[in-house]
């Protein structure tokens, strides 16, 4: 692979340097929906995700995309452990006036890191990883989401990834487990897919605080400069077409961006669990220069009883630039009929939103594999 | 949490048809008999099924296996440790798996259990407590409603 030249040997290196495997040691070779497909003995695991996702937008074309097609490699020895997730977008697409084709194809690797673990305390992570800022972008992947569309808070104010050195564990605290991530980027060279939005200089933290089995509570922090000409900064996009939160079928060409300007980010984020019933919500704050942006959302999920079928809610609020703050209702159904695999439909509607997020009718599927 | 782990319990021995009186036979959490660990405190057997933990304090991986998803045994030990039947925890293991971390490996048999955690370092398990023998140690002993009936 092209991509990630520079970092990819200094991650591969302790994997040929490893001893041999015990026996035993992972799944044998059963492979099972959801879970991946162990190689042997080796401590490899293949796996990953797909998502066809169909939009209706009210006063934009419909498009259909098999949006996702993710392959996983996981590996892990002792005290190492790598992660990989090369992803190709767009596989296929289609929409009003456009056939079906791979036109829109694009390979990127979206994870690829390899831990060491020192102990449960302390871990060191060097590549490309997910931007450790509120929760959903931690967990954005179709199947394990419960809406087709994207939260504007988890993606617009910050870049989704970040490649550098994190410092990871889980401590106690009060008797409670706090998980913490301390991160710094190394910049984009390392990084040859140029993301839409990258961080530059980028430094942050979160922390993970789980009060009871049942409530967890986040705070995020960053502080960054956006890279020229890739800036998200809540201004209105250039393009006519607008986007929805699934970039992938709406692109958008961000303003040009002051990259001399360092951002910061606050984030609180909070998660409810109990049987299958469950709230979100995430709120994040970002000022540098004469920019300030509030945006945040509240989801809940309430399982259809006896079924698997569930009902979701969504409140949005996002400040933007060029206008009064947008809000946004969501609106829709999950089904589950077996863990891995989900089909979600969803209107959206919403009041100054029409760049961002336009109203419409959204459904996808998605399945772990 | 232990009143309603208890109450799912005996709620879980009811389904199956089991007359809830009283504990019986005890689960045992092993580990090899040759391990350095000697016990094993139940925050810990959460936190290491759960794969929140990775390491022991020895510094070896953990390795903790578990009895197919549909056996008794194995939906009592998920009922005493997590207060969660095994399929209420697939939504954790699909984020968990986004995250590149997979569920404990399966083992078809408690026979099968004892013969791995003897033979590998930092591997864990657990069976019915008459069925320990010199191979293991037990770590940790759990109360569990009696299942045999």
């Amino acid at each position: 692979m092209a991509l990630h030249r520079p970092i990819a040997p200094a991650l591969l290196l302790p994997l040929l340097l490893s001893p041999p495997v015990q026996a035993g040691d992972g799944d044998g070779t059963d492979y099972r929906l959801g879970r991946g497909y162990a190689l042997g003995d080796s401590g490899f695991r293949l796996g990953g995700y797909a998502s066809a996702v169909v939009a209706a937008p009210r006063n934009l074309p419909w498009r259909f995309a098999l949006k996702d097609l993710s392959l996983f490699v996981t590996w892990e020895r002792e005290h190492w452990r790598f992660f990989s997730e090369t992803e190709v977008s767009n596989a296929l697409s289609a929409g009003q006036g456009q056939s079906l084709g791979v036109h829109e194809a694009e390979v990127e690797i979206e994870r690829l890191y390899l831990d060491y673990l020192h102990d449960d305390a302390l871990a060191l992570r060097f590549g490309k990883f997910l931007t450790p800022i509120g929760r959903w972008n931690l967990l954005h992947a179709e199947p394990v989401v419960w809406t087709t569309t994207r939260p504007v808070a988890t993606y617009l104010l910050f870049a989704t990834n970040d490649t550098g050195l994190m410092l990871h564990g889980n401590v106690p605290l009060l008797g409670k487990r706090l998980e913490y991530q301390v991160y710094g980027g190394l910049g984009s060279a390392l990084d040859p897919k140029q993301p839409d939005n990258p961080f530059a200089n980028s430094i942050g933290a979160h922390l993970n605080l789980a009060l009871t089995d049942t409530l967890e509570l986040g705070l995020s922090y960053a502080n960054f400069r956006l890279d020229e000409n890739h800036a998200p900064s809540g201004t209105q996009p250039s393009d006519s077409l607008g986007y929805s939160n699934i970039t992938v079928l709406y692109p958008v060409e961000f303003p040009d961006h002051d990259a001399d300007q360092r951002q910061n980010l606050v984030g609180l984020d909070a998660a409810w669990s109990y049987r299958r019933f469950e709230v979100m919500s995430e709120w994040v704050f970002r000022a540098g220069g004469q920019e300030r942006f509030w945006q945040g959302y509240v989801q809940g999920v309430a399982p259809l009883a006896g079924t698997p079928w569930y009902a979701v809610g969504r409140y949005e609020y996002f400040q933007q630039e060029w206008g009064p703050p947008g809000q946004l209702g969501v609106f829709g159904l999950a089904l589950r009929p077996i863990p891995p695999l989900v089909w979600k439909v969803e209107y959206r509607l919403g009041s100054h939103n029409e760049a961002i997020a336009p109203d419409g009718l959204y459904g996808s599927i998605a399945v772990l594999f | 949490m232990k009143a309603p782990r208890r109450l799912a319990s005996l709620l879980f021995a009811l389904l199956l048809g089991c007359a809830p009186a009283g504990l019986a036979e005890p689960l045992a959490v092993i580990a090899a008999a040759h391990g350095p660990l000697d016990k094993l405190a139940p925050d810990t057997l959460k936190r290491v099924y759960s794969r929140k933990s990775q390491l022991d304090p020895h510094g070896i991986r953990w390795i903790p296996v578990n009895l197919p998803a549909a056996d008794p045994l194995r939906r009592a030990f998920s009922l005493a440790v997590f207060d969660a039947l095994p399929e209420d925890l697939e939504e954790y293991w699909n984020i968990q798996y986004f995250q590149g971390i997979n569920p404990p490996q399966v083992l078809a048999s408690e026979e099968a259990v004892l013969r791995f955690v003897a033979a590998t370092p930092g591997a864990m398990g657990y069976v019915r407590a008459h069925l320990v023998d010199a191979r293991v140690k037990v770590l940790l002993l759990l109360p569990i409603p009696d299942l045999r009936h």
